[in-house]
């Protein structure tokens, strides 16, 4: 027979209070947790590894005379302007990286309340819909923030402090703003992507597995697609494709699509329209059996 | 009254769930009783506001439970029917996570978890991670969750399913102890009859989502029916045949112990009337206390 504790329970005299985003602990309770997973802090640790690249390239891009040897045959390389942050963060190992990042940490962000019942258990909380999905978003806007918008604004900071002077930022004035800019859109595209994704399925492992196959598959479905139509709009279908010529778009560059940039902003706003509503339908306090 | 409901109806899509439930519920322990189906999980939902009812009103410690849902949330806890956690957890981080998303700023909330904790029996398990309880430690880890905010009223869903018999006197006996001595109002929806005996002095017992009987367990089992309980030597059929042309339930044991409700109205010389009308012979004749078994048979019309 269970010992019932008198000194262990007694009121409360605290008062509750009314957050201004009750969300905030969930988004707080997702980082730490993701942090826990096996194998996520590598995986985070190497989201890094293009950034660190491309500093060294700024550090060299300000000494050339240094690395005259190294460099004379493709000077071209590190010519710094909007070009070189957007293959940064538009190519494809670094997008691999962050979706590493975000399966591993971010999978479960539904799937798990999915599996273990606990969705109800948030929604008897003064939260409502809206606040669980925006906490549990704003877990993956955290990691692609850091991925993207930090290094990108960091390394314009360092181009800066390499070149000892204003005149790149004279220059290209309107870059960090193309790095914000791209980085909210990439935040705004897998936080729905991952959200969609994570609600398909109750087993993480499965949810971990649509997140790269859905993206990878629509590239092979576009190269398919455009094999038999022959026409460039069939690359609409790549997730990657539309990611590029969007960023393309953001940093002023030429659009390495054939199309105009419109098409592929409206790809992503509809993969994020179609999470809105599977997460509608997902999300629920009572699981109602028809 | 901290809880009233008026004409709630609510389906699932062509099943009705709901049909016009009314009741008042007063402070102390509510039993919410009802065969599997009966509605007792909906209406629960429906007071803590994961449901719209489709039409009817009720107010929770008095906001509506339309335009009031967060208020209500703020100040009751539930503990749901299912096994719920949050994989990579430990019992402490759990509880006070919810605790800080009922609105306790996070220390208080992470001071109050180890106090909830070490009262429902978990102290020496909360650092422990939640994959790894069992059946009863999970039940305790749910009622800590849904009391660490200091609720007013305790919605408890089935809080002993899936118990083998000491996880479930362990449970019973907490939640004995919180409806009893720390002032909390406690909701227990249950079909496990003992439990609600053992713990609730009122009841509601819903039947295909109507209110079959409604008040406290002694006053119910006082003016609904009396139960004989008779043996006799003769033809049973015909004599159970003359009682239920009375209007009597009559059910029948294995050992051919003849258990007779009589509604309100009824005379027990009826009884005898019935006898003498059969050839019956009367061997014994007890007047028995009802239970809340009886209770809930006769409500619901069920063996």
């Amino acid at each position: 027979m269970a010992v019932v504790r008198e000194k262990g329970y007694s009121h409360w005299d605290g008062r509750l209070v009314e957050r201004r985003f009750p969300w905030l602990p969930i988004t707080r309770t997702g980082i730490r947790l993701a942090f826990r997973k096996r194998g996520f802090k590598f995986a985070f640790a190497g989201a890094f590894v293009p950034s660190f690249f491309a500093l060294g390239g700024l550090y060299v891009s300000e000494r050339l005379e240094d690395f005259k040897a190294l460099i004379q045959s493709n000077k071209s390389l590190l010519k710094i302007d909007p070009n070189y942050f957007k293959v940064l963060l538009t190519n494809g190992f670094f997008l691999f990286l962050l979706i590493l990042v975000l399966a591993f940490g971010t999978a479960g962000l539904v799937s798990d309340d999915l599996k273990h019942s606990s969705l109800q258990l948030y929604f008897a909380r003064p939260l409502g819909k809206k606040d669980y999905v925006a906490g549990k978003m704003a877990v993956v806007a955290f990691f692609v923030l850091l991925a993207t918008a930090v290094p990108g604004l960091l390394l314009v900071v360092f181009k800066l402090i390499f070149a000892g002077s204003f005149a790149f930022l004279g220059s290209y004035p309107w870059l960090p703003v193309s790095i914000l800019a791209y980085s909210a859109l990439l935040t705004v595209f897998f936080g729905c992507y991952i959200m969609l994704l994570s609600a398909s399925s109750r087993n993480t492992r499965y949810a971990i597995v649509l997140i790269f196959g859905a993206y990878y598959f629509s590239e092979v479905l576009a190269a398919m697609l455009k094999g038999i139509f022959r026409t460039p709009y069939m690359s609409l279908f790549s997730i990657p494709a539309n990611i590029g010529q969007a960023g393309a778009a953001l940093f002023g560059q030429k659009l390495p699509l054939p199309l105009p940039a419109f098409w592929s902003f409206a790809v992503l706003a509809a993969i994020c329209l179609l999470a809105a509503a599977v997460l509608d339908r997902k999300i629920r306090s009572v699981e109602v059996i028809k | 009254m901290s809880i009233e409901v008026k004409d709630i109806h609510f389906s699932y899509g062509r099943i009705v769930a709901l049909d016009g439930v009314t009741m008042s519920l007063a402070e102390g322990a509510v039993g919410l009783l009802g065969p599997n189906g009966a509605g007792k999980s909906t209406l629960l939902r429906i007071l803590l506001g994961f449901l719209t009812p489709q039409s009817g009103e009720g107010r929770v410690l008095d906001y509506d439970i339309r335009r009031s849902r967060a208020m209500i949330r703020r100040s009751v806890g539930y503990m749901p029917e299912s096994d719920c956690f949050i994989a990579g957890m430990d019992a402490v981080t759990f509880t006070a996570y919810f605790g800080e998303l009922s609105g306790m700023p996070r220390q208080e909330a992470m001071k109050r978890a180890h106090e909830v904790l070490f009262y429902v029996g978990l102290d020496e398990a909360r650092y422990r991670l939640l994959d790894t309880y069992s059946a009863g430690m999970k039940q305790r880890l749910k009622l800590a969750q849904a009391l660490v905010h200091d609720p007013k009223i305790l919605f408890l869903d089935e809080p002993t399913s899936n118990l083998d018999p000491s996880g479930r006197a362990e449970v019973l006996e907490l939640i004995r102890d919180v409806a009893t001595n720390k002032g909390i109002q406690v909701i227990l929806s249950s079909h496990i009859l003992d439990d609600i005996e053992s713990i609730c002095a009122s009841v509601v017992i819903l039947n295909k989502g109507k209110v079959a009987a409604e008040g406290r367990i002694e006053d119910l089992r006082a003016i609904r029916y009396s139960l004989y309980e008779v043996r006799i030597k003769g033809d049973a059929v015909a004599f159970r045949r003359e009682l239920e042309a009375r209007g009597c339930r009559v059910d029948e044991t294995e050992d051919r112990l003849i258990k007779v409700y009589m509604p309100e109205g009824a005379e027990r010389m009826d009884l005898f009337r019935a006898a003498v009308r059969t050839g019956a012979q009367l061997r014994s004749f007890v007047k028995s206390r009802t239970s809340l078994e009886d209770l809930f048979a006769g409500a619901v019309g069920v063996d």
